[in-house]
C-alpha cells in the first residue's frame, strides 16, 4: 500500500472569499522573495509572500466583481487580471505600486479564462472570449491590436468558448489556440486564417478545463461529467481522443500539466484534488483537505525542482499548498 | 625650629659633645650628641656631617667587647645623622657601609649570627636603609661595581640570615625592606630610575646573589603563618622585584653568548659575578619554576587577602618582564592568577581583572604562542580532570575550579579556535561539559505537579509565570550552588563568543543527538552558545577578532530550532496519565485504549510503555524545558528578525504552554514572554493575536492527523486562555475543524477534544459573559416583589383584614380568568411574566445569532451526543462544557430553549441513573440550566427529576442522621448536600407548583434535624429560606405545624381561635431550626411590609 497523501505543506487563509484563481511567480533571479498571486470572488487580487505566508498586498481594480484569471506579464511585476466585470487589467506592481496601467473591455459576460503566450520579447498575445457569444478573439500586447476573431461556421452550434489556451510547437513558430466549448468539444484553430484546423467532441457535457502539452502533442480536458478526456493531435493536424479516464465524481473545475509534464492535477468539484502521473494517467493521489469545491490548481515555477509547488484555491477560502512529487 | 642655623653656631654647639664622645664612649655622652643634633639644622650639619660622624664612628671601631646598648644608641645617633645629610663620598658609604654590617656580624668568625638583641638589629637595619637613602647617584653606584660584590653580598646574606630566621615582625619587615633597597627597587619615589645600561649591570651583579635570595625569600614565604602576612607581602614583592630585573627578558637577550673575560686584577672578583647566558637561564629558570610553584600554592591560599594580592602583583610583574624566561612557570602563574579572579575579597578580585584586563588588552598571551600552547595545555588537563573534582570536590573548589577553567578561557580569548580545532580538546571539553551539567532528575515532585486547569485565569497564570523568573531553577546532581551554574554559563558563552560557531554547534548537535545521556546538556551549552555567540550577557576581557555574522548566527539557530522541535525530540513522555499516554500513542494503541469505560480498563491493561519510569519522564520534561529555553533565548539574540521564525516557532511553544505539566507550561509562557519582548509585541495576547494565521494554519493541519490532534487542541486551548475576545473571528474558522474533527472520531478522542471545547466555552463565557449576567439579573427581580406584597402581616388591623379578604377574592378571580377590567394594577402583575417570551421570538427569530452564540449553540450539539459516552472522565466533562454553553447561550432564549429541550433527556439519564459523580455534575448542570431557562423546565423537572430527587433524599436522610464525621467525606453525603442546597433556588427559578413545593419541603424537613451533619442542616434551612420567597405562608404554616413557639389570638372574636399543630409541643430535634427559620421569616416579612409601605404612599 502506498503512503497515505500528505498534507498541505501550508494553508493561506484570509482572502475572505472564495478562491477563483492562483498564479506563481518564484522563478525570478532577482532576490526577492517566491510569490502567489491569487483572485478572488470579492474582486481582490492578494499578492502573497511565500515567505512569510502573508498577504503583502491586496488589489483592487475589479469593482468587487469576482477575478478568475491572474497571470504575470515577463516579470512579477507586471499583472494582468481578468474579472467579471468584463476587463481585463494591466497592473504595474514595480517598486510597490499597484495601479492599473491599462485595460482591456471584453464586454464578455462568461467565465473564459484568458489565455497569454509570449510570442517575441516584449510582445504577447492573449485570447478571450469575445462579446459575441460563440466568439474568441486575440489580441496582442500591450498594443491592445486585434489579431485575429475567431468565428465557429454558422451551425457549428458550439455553444460558448469555456477554456482557451493559447500554444506554440517552439518559438518563432505559428500561434495556435485550443479552445473548449459548452457542446463539448475541443477546437483547434490556425490564427493567421482564422480557421478551423480540427474539432473533436471530447466530452457530453462543456468543457471546463484543459491543458496541453505541445512537446507531446498532448493535451488533456475535463468537463462537469466524470472523465477526464486525453487527446493527442497528429501531424495532419488532426486531433484524435487518446484515452479516456473514469472519475468517481463529477466535475473538473481546472486542469492543470506540470511545467516539467510529468505530473498534471485536477481541481474537482469533490473537493478534492487528483494527481496523475502525464505520461500514462496513472492516478498518483487524491489530495483531501478542502471543505468545498477546488476552483484551480497551479504548480509553481521555481528553478530547483526539489522547491516546487502546488497549490490549490477553493471555494472554502482557503489556498493550500503543498509540495508533492518534487523528487520525480 | 632648628636653634642653629650656621655651621658655625652648630660646630660650637656640638663640638663639647664630640669631644667628650671621643673622650669617654658611655651611652650619656651619645645621649648628649644626639640631644644637640635635634638642635642642629639639617644644612648646618651637612657641613659638620664627617666631623660629627667621626666620634660615632669612632666609638663602633674601639677594640674590644663594647655594651650592646651603648652600640644601639650610637647607631642609631648615625642614622638619625644620616637621615638629616646625604653622604657624599664613596668612601665614606663604603666605610659606613662595611662598619654598620660588622655590628651586625658575630664576632668571631662562626657562622651563627652574633646573639645581639633585637633593638640593636633593628637599629643596624635601620641605618643601613637611611644610609642608603641618604647617598645620590654616583656615590651609591659605587657600591654596584664589581669591586663592590663581596661587601654587598656580605650585606645581602646578613639582611637574609635576618629575614628568614628572626622571630620579631618589626626586623623581619625592615631587613625585607632593606634588601628591597639593596637591590635598588626601593618603593619610594626618591631614586632615580636606572636606565637599561645600569639596569643590565645590576642584572648581572644581582645575578650572584639569586639562588640563596630566591631559596631564602621563599622560605619566608612558605613559612609559619603566625609570622603574620607584612613579612610575607614583602618578601613576594622583593622576589619578583629582583627576579624580575635578573631574569628580565629585555636583558637577558642582551646578554653575549660567551662571558667576557675581564682584566686579570679582577680576576677573583669575576669568579663571583655571574655569565647569564642561555643555560644558565634556562637552568635558573628550571629551579625557580621549582620555586614558584611552591610558592603560588602556598600563598594563593593563603587566609590574609593582601598576601593574596601581592600574588596578583607578582603574576603581573613576572608575566610583564619574564614572559619568556620564565615560560615555564606560567602554567602555575597563570592558574593562581585565573583562580583569584573569584577570590572573596573585593580588592583582590578588582586587581585581578584589571590585570587578566591588562594582560589580554596587551596581548601579552595572543601574541606569545608560547603562552597560547602553555594555557591549551593547562585546559586540557584540567578539562580532563574537570569530571572528577566534579565529583569529589565541594562546592567551595567547584567554583574556584570552574572559575579557573573560565579564566583559561577568557585569556586565550580569539585563540580559543586553535584549542578547539584540537578534536581532542574539544572532546575532553565538551565531555567534562556534559558531566558537570548532569541534571538531577530524581525529583518526583516536577512530575506530579499539574497545571491547574481553569482556577487561574489567563492573566493569572501568565503573571505567576513571569513572576517566577524567567528560568526555572535547575538541580544537578554534582552541585547545588547557583554560582557554579552561572560559571558553566559563562563559560558556555565565553566560548560561543570567541569559538567559530558552526564548529562548536556542528559539535554539540552531534553530542545532542548521539545519546539520551547528554541530550538535556547539550541543549543547555548550545543555548548558551547561541546567547554567547551574539555577545549577550557575556563577560570577557577583549574583543574578539571578527564581528559577528548575522547570517551565521540565524544559520545556526534555524538548525538548532529545527532539531529541537523535531517529532522525536519534542513530544515526550512527561506523564503516565492514562488519558495522555493514550494520546500519545494513540496511533499505535487506539485499540486498547479507545475502549468504553477507559478509565477502569486502561488501569488493568499494561501501560503502553511499561518501563517508563519517573525519572525518565523527569528527564524529559526538563528537555523539554532546555528547549524551550533556548528557543527563548534564540528569539531574545535575534530580536525582530525572529518574527521570521515564528512561522515554525510560535506553534510547538504554545503546544507546551498547554502542557499538563507545571513547570513545562510554565516554561512555556516564559519563552512565550521573552519572545514578545524580543519581536517586540506589546503582549502575549498581540502576539497570538497577530500571528493566528500560523497558528490556525498549524492546528488546522494537525488536525488532520489522529496522533497530533491533543496537540493541536493544546494550542488552541492557550490561545484562547491568553487572548480576548478580537481572537474570535481569527480562529472561528479553527474551531470549526475541531467540530468535525471531533465528529470524525467521537470514539477515541472525546476526551482531547472536550478539553478544548472547555476552553473555548470558558473563553466565550468570559469574554462575552456580562452580557449573559445582565439580562439575567433583570429578569430576577420583579419576580417576588408583587407576588409577596400585600400578605402576611402579623399586627392587623379590622380595615386590613377587609382589605385582605377582598384581595383574596380579586385575586381568586383572576386566578380563575376573570379579569376585571377596571384592576390595571394586577394586570400589571401577571403580564410582565408572559411578555418576554413574545418579545424575544419576533426579535430573534430574525437576526442571525452572534458568532459566539453560534458556536456555543454548536459545541452544546455535540455535547448532547457526547453525553452518554460510555467514559465517565467523558461524561463529567461533557456536563461541565454542558453548563457553560447553557450560560453562553442564555441570552439568545429561543435559541436555547429547544437546545434545552434537546438535552433533557440525556441529562436526565444522567440525574437518575449514572455515577454518583455524573449525578452530582448533571444536578449543577441543571441548577444553571434551571436558573437560565426558568419555568421551561418546571414541567419536566417535577415528572422526571423531582421524585427521584425527593425519594432519595428521604431514604438517604436516616443514613445521615446515624453517621459519624467520616460521612462528610463520602459520596453520598456530596451528593444530598448538593441536591439540598440546590434544590431551594430551583424551585424558586421554575417557580414551581404548589405541590411540588410540598414534596420539597417535605423530603426537606427531616434534615432540619439536629441528628444531620451540620452542613446539611444549613443546606436544608437554604431550602426553607427559598420556599419562604416562593411561597411564605404555606411555609409558615408547614413550620408551625412541626413546632409552634407563639399563641395566635384572632384579631376578632367572630374567628375562630387558631390551632396548629406543632403548639405546646414538647422541644424535639427540629425546634432549634425551624425556630431560626420563623425568625428569618418573621424578618423577612417586616422588611417586606416597610417596603410594602414606602411603596404604597408615594409623597
Amino acid at each position: 500500500m502506498a503512503l497515505p497523501p500528505p498534507d498541505p505543506q501550508f494553508v493561506l487563509r484570509g482572502t475572505s472569499a472564495a478562491v477563483h484563481t492562483l498564479h506563481f511567480s518564484c522563478g525570478g533571479q532577482e532576490p526577492g522573495v517566491p510569490t502567489l498571486f491569487s483572485g478572488s470572488e470579492n474582486g481582490f487580487i492578494h499578492v502573497w509572500n511565500l515567505k512569510t505566508h502573508r498577504v503583502d498586498t491586496e488589489l483592487d481594480g475589479h469593482g468587487r466583481k469576482s477575478v478568475y484569471c491572474v497571470e504575470t506579464i515577463g516579470s512579477k511585476n507586471r499583472l494582468l487580471s481578468q474579472g467579471r466585470d468584463q476587463r481585463i487589467c494591466l497592473w504595474d506592481l514595480a517598486e510597490g505600486r499597484t495601479s492599473v496601467t491599462d485595460s482591456v473591455f471584453t464586454e464578455n459576460v462568461g467565465f473564459c479564462r484568458c489565455s497569454l503566450l509570449k510570442v517575441a520579447e516584449g510582445r504577447w498575445l492573449v485570447a478571450m472570449a469575445a462579446k459575441a457569444l460563440e466568439e474568441v478573439q486575440v489580441l496582442e500586447l500591450p498594443s491592445k491590436t486585434s489579431v485575429c476573431t475567431l468565428k465557429p461556421e454558422v451551425g457549428a452550434k458550439l455553444g460558448m468558448p469555456m477554456c482557451l489556451k493559447l500554444w506554440q510547437l517552439n518559438c518563432g513558430s505559428q500561434p495556435l489556440l485550443l479552445a473548449g466549448y459548452e457542446d463539448g468539444s475541443v477546437v483547434l484553430w490556425n490564427l493567421s486564417m482564422g480557421k478551423v484546423l480540427s474539432q473533436l467532441v471530447c466530452h457530453q457535457e462543456p468543457v471546463m478545463s484543459l491543458d496541453f502539452d505541445s512537446e507531446k502533442a498532448k493535451g488533456i480536458s475535463g468537463s462537469s461529467e466524470k472523465v477526464l478526456s486525453i487527446w493527442s493531435l497528429n501531424e495532419q493536424q488532426n486531433l484524435q481522443v487518446y484515452k479516456t479516464h473514469k472519475l468517481v465524481n463529477a466535475g473538473i473545475a481546472d486542469i492543470t500539466i506540470r511545467p516539467d509534464k510529468k505530473i498534471l492535477a485536477t481541481a474537482g468539484w469533490d473537493h478534492r484534488i487528483r494527481i496523475f502521473g502525464w505520461k500514462k494517467l496513472k492516478p498518483l493521489a487524491v489530495l483531501d483537505y478542502h471543505t468545498a469545491t477546488v476552483h484551480c490548481v497551479s504548480f509553481s515555477d521555481h528553478k530547483n525542482p526539489s522547491e516546487r509547488l502546488l497549490a490549490a484555491g477553493s471555494k472554502d477560502h482557503r489556498i493550500s499548498i503543498w509540495s508533492i512529487y518534487t523528487q520525480t | 625650629m632648628a636653634v642653629f642655623d650656621t655651621p658655625q653656631e652648630a660646630f660650637g654647639a656640638l663640638r663639647p659633645a664630640c669631644v667628650q664622645l671621643t673622650r669617654a664612649q658611655t651611652m650619656e655622652n651619645v645621649a648628649r650628641l644626639q640631644a644637640h643634633l635635634a638642635a642642629v639644622s639639617a644644612s648646618a650639619l651637612q657641613e659638620l656631617q664627617e666631623y660629627v660622624l667621626f666620634p660615632l664612628r669612632f666609638a663602633l671601631k674601639v677594640p674590644g667587647p663594647k655594651q650592646e646598648r651603648l652600640v644601639q644608641s650610637v647607631v642609631q645617633c648615625i642614622s638619625s645623622v644620616l637621615a638629616a645629610t646625604c653622604v657624599k663620598k664613596q668612601e665614606l658609604l663604603q666605610e659606613l657601609f662595611s662598619e654598620l654590617c660588622t655590628c651586625l656580624s658575630p664576632p668571631s668568625s662562626s657562622s651563627n649570627p652574633a646573639p645581639l638583641s633585637e633593638e640593636l638589629k633593628l637599629a643596624v637595619i635601620q641605618a643601613l636603609h637611611t644610609l642608603m637613602h641618604s647617598a645620590y647617584g654616583d656615590v651609591i653606584w659605587s657600591l654596584y661595581q664589581p669591586s663592590a660584590l663581596p661587601l654587598l653580598g656580605f650585606a645581602v646574606s646578613l639582611l637574609l640570615g635576618l629575614a628568614e630566621q628572626e622571630k620579631a615582625k618589626q626586623i623581619k619587615i625592615s631587613a625585607l625592606k632593606c634588601l628591597q633597597v639593596l637591590v635598588l627597587q626601593c618603593d619610594c619615589q626618591e631614586h632615580r630610575h636606572l636606565d637599561e645600561d645600569e639596569a643590565q649591570q645590576c642584572g648581572d651583579l644581582f645575578a650572584s646573589f639569586l639562588p640563596g635570595i630566591s631559596i631564602t625569600l621563599s622560605r619566608v614565604i612558605t613559612g609559619d603563618i603566625k609570622q603574620g602576612h607584612k613579612p610575607t607581602v614583602s618578601a613576594i614583592r622583593l622576589f619578583y622585584l629582583i627576579v624580575g630585573l635578573v631574569m628580565a627578558d629585555a636583558q637577558l637577550a642582551r646578554i653575549a653568548k660567551n662571558k667576557e673575560k675581564l682584566p686579570v686584577e679582577e680576576s677573583r672578583i669575576s669568579e663571583l659575578m655571574v655569565h647569564r647566558g642561555p643555560d644558565w637561564s634556562k637552568s635558573t629558570a628550571e629551579k625557580l619554576s621549582l620555586l614558584l610553584h611552591k610558592m603560588v600554592e602556598f600563598s594563593s591560599v593563603h587566609p590574609h587577602w593582601k598576601v593574596r594580592l601581592e600574588l596578583v602583583e607578582l603574576v603581573h610583574y613576572l608575566l610583564r618582564n619574564c614572559s619568556q624566561s620564565l615560560v615555564d612557570s606560567f602554567s602555575h602563574l597563570l592558574k593562581a592568577l585565573v583562580g583569584l579572579v573569584n577570590d572573596e575579597n573585593g580588592e583582590v578580585q578588582s586587581r585581578c581583572k584589571e590585570v587578566l584586563q591588562g594582560i589580554a588588552e596587551q596581548k601579552i598571551v595572543t601574541q606569545n604562542r608560547a603562552l597560547v600552547d602553555v594555557l591549551s595545555e593547562n585546559l586540557h588537563s584540567l578539562a580532563t580532570a574537570l569530571p572528577r573534582l566534579m565529583n569529589s570536590q565541594d562546592d567551595m573548589g567547584k567554583v574556584s575550579t570552574l572559575s579557573l577553567l573560565l579564566g583559561y578561557l577568557k585569556l586565550l580569548g580569539p585563540k580559543i579556535n586553535i584549542v578547539l580545532n584540537s578534536i581532542s580538546h574539544l572532546h575532553r571539553l565538551s565531555k567534562a561539559l556534559m558531566q558537570v551539567l548532569e541534571l538531577d532528575v530524581t525529583d518526583v515532585k516536577i512530575v506530579e505537579d499539574r497545571r491547574c486547569e481553569g482556577v487561574c485565569g489567563p492573566s493569572g497564570s501568565l503573571q505567576h509565570g513571569v513572576q517566577k523568573g524567567r528560568r526555572q531553577k535547575k538541580y544537578f546532581r554534582f552541585f547545588t550552588e547557583e554560582k557554579i551554574f552561572q560559571l558553566l554559563q559563562q563559560v558556555c558563552r565565553v566560548l560561543g563568543y570567541y569559538g567559530n560557531l558552526y564548529l562548536l554547534v556542528d559539535h554539540f548537535m552531534g553530542l545532542y543527538s548521539e545519546s539520551g545521556m547528554y541530550r538535556k546538556q547539550a541543549a543547555m551549552v548550545l543555548n548558551e552558545l547561541i546567547v554567547g555567540a551574539a555577545g549577550v550577557g557575556v563577560d570577557v576581557l577583549q574583543e574578539r577578532e571578527v564581528s559577528l555574522n548575522m547570517d551565521d548566527l540565524k544559520g545556526s539557530i534555524m538548525s538548532i530550532l529545527d532539531e529541537y522541535t523535531d517529532q522525536a525530540n519534542w513530544y515526550l513522555i512527561t506523564s503516565i496519565d492514562t488519558e495522555e499516554i493514550s494520546h500519545e500513542h494513540s496511533v499505535q494503541h487506539s485499540g486498547l485504549t479507545a475502549r468504553p469505560g477507559g478509565v477502569c480498563s486502561s488501569v488493568l491493561l499494561p501501560s503502553p510503555e511499561p518501563h517508563v519510569t519517573t525519572r525518565t519522564m523527569n528527564s524529559n520534561i526538563w528537555q523539554i524545558c532546555i528547549q524551550l529555553e533556548g528557543i527563548g533565548c534564540f528569539a531574545a539574540v535575534l530580536g525582530k528578525e525572529f518574527r521570521l521564525l515564528l512561522l515554525s516557532a510560535l506553534y510547538p511553544v504554545l503546544e507546551k504552554a498547554g502542557d499538563k505539566t507545571l513547570l513545562i507550561s510554565e516554561t512555556a509562557l516564559g519563552t512565550l514572554v521573552d519572545i514578545c519582548k524580543a519581536c517586540s509585541y506589546d503582549s502575549l495576547q498581540c502576539l497570538i493575536n497577530e500571528n493566528s494565521d500560523y497558528l490556525v494554519n498549524g492546528i488546522s493541519l494537525n488536525l488532520r492527523q489522529l496522533a497530533h490532534q491533543p496537540h493541536a487542541s493544546q494550542v488552541l486551548d492557550t490561545m484562547l486562555r491568553h487572548s480576548d475576545a478580537s481572537l474570535l473571528p481569527l480562529v472561528e474558522d479553527v474551531i470549526q475543524d475541531v467540530l468535525s474533527a471531533l465528529d470524525q472520531s467521537y470514539n477515541n478522542q472525546a476526551s482531547t477534544f472536550l478539553r478544548v471545547l472547555h476552553s473555548v466555552m470558558t473563553a466565550l463565557v468570559q469574554w462575552f459573559g456580562s452580557s449573559c449576567g445582565e439580562e439575567h439579573q433583570q429578569r430576577q427581580s420583579p419576580k417576588w416583589w408583587s407576588g409577596t406584597l400585600s400578605q402576611g402581616q402579623q399586627v392587623v388591623t379590622r380595615q386590613e383584614v377587609e382589605q385582605f379578604f377582598l384581595d383574596y377574592v380579586r385575586q381568586k378571580q383572576i386566578a380563575e380568568g376573570n379579569l376585571p377590567d377596571t384592576g390595571d394594577e394586577e394586570a400589571d402583575e401577571v403580564l410582565p411574566l408572559a411578555e418576554p417570551e413574545p418579545n424575544n421570538s419576533d426579535t430573534e427569530g430574525e437576526t442571525p445569532l452572534p458568532s459566539h452564540a453560534q458556536l456555543a449553540k454548536d459545541v452544546m450539539e455535540r455535547c448532547i451526543h457526547l453525553l452518554s459516552d460510555g467514559n465517565l472522565r467523558v461524561r463529567l466533562k461533557v456536563l461541565d462544557v454542558l453548563e457553560l454553553c447553557v450560560t453562553a447561550l442564555h441570552p439568545h432564549g429561543n435559541h436555547l430553549l429547544p437546545m434545552a429541550h434537546r438535552v433533557w433527556p440525556a441529562l436526565v439519564t444522567r440525574l437518575i441513573s449514572d455515577d454518583p459523580l455524573a449525578v452530582l455534575r448533571a444536578f449543577k448542570v441543571l441548577c444553571t440550566l434551571a436558573q437560565k431557562c426558568g419555568d421551561f423546565l418546571r414541567q419536566r423537572f417535577s415528572k422526571d427529576v423531582l421524585p427521584k430527587l425527593t425519594s432519595s433524599l428521604l431514604s438517604q436522610a436516616p443514613a445521615s442522621a446515624r453517621a459519624g464525621p467520616v460521612y462528610n467525606h463520602t459520596l453520598a453525603f456530596k451528593l444530598q448536600l448538593a441536591v439540598l442546597q440546590g434544590l431551594g433556588s430551583l424551585c424558586e427559578k421554575l417557580d414551581m407548583g404548589e405541590s411540588d413545593l410540598n414534596k420539597v419541603a417535605d423530603a426537606c424537613l427531616i434534615y432540619l434535624s439536629a441528628k444531620q451533619p451540620m452542613k446539611l442542616q444549613e443546606a436544608a434551612q437554604s431550602v426553607f429560606l427559598h420556599l419562604m420567597h416562593v411561597d411564605p405562608d404555606s411555609t409558615w404554616l408547614l413550620l408551625n405545624e412541626v413546632c409552634c413557639p407563639h399563641q395566635y389570638e384572632p384579631p376578632h372574636i367572630s374567628l375562630q381561635p387558631v390551632k396548629l399543630s406543632g403548639m405546646g409541643r414538647q422541644r424535639n430535634e427540629f425546634t432549634d431550626n425551624v425556630l431560626l427559620l420563623l425568625e428569618r421569616l418573621q424578618q423577612q416579612e417586616s422588611m417586606m411590609r416597610r417596603a410594602g409601605t414606602q411603596e404604597a404612599s408615594p409623597p
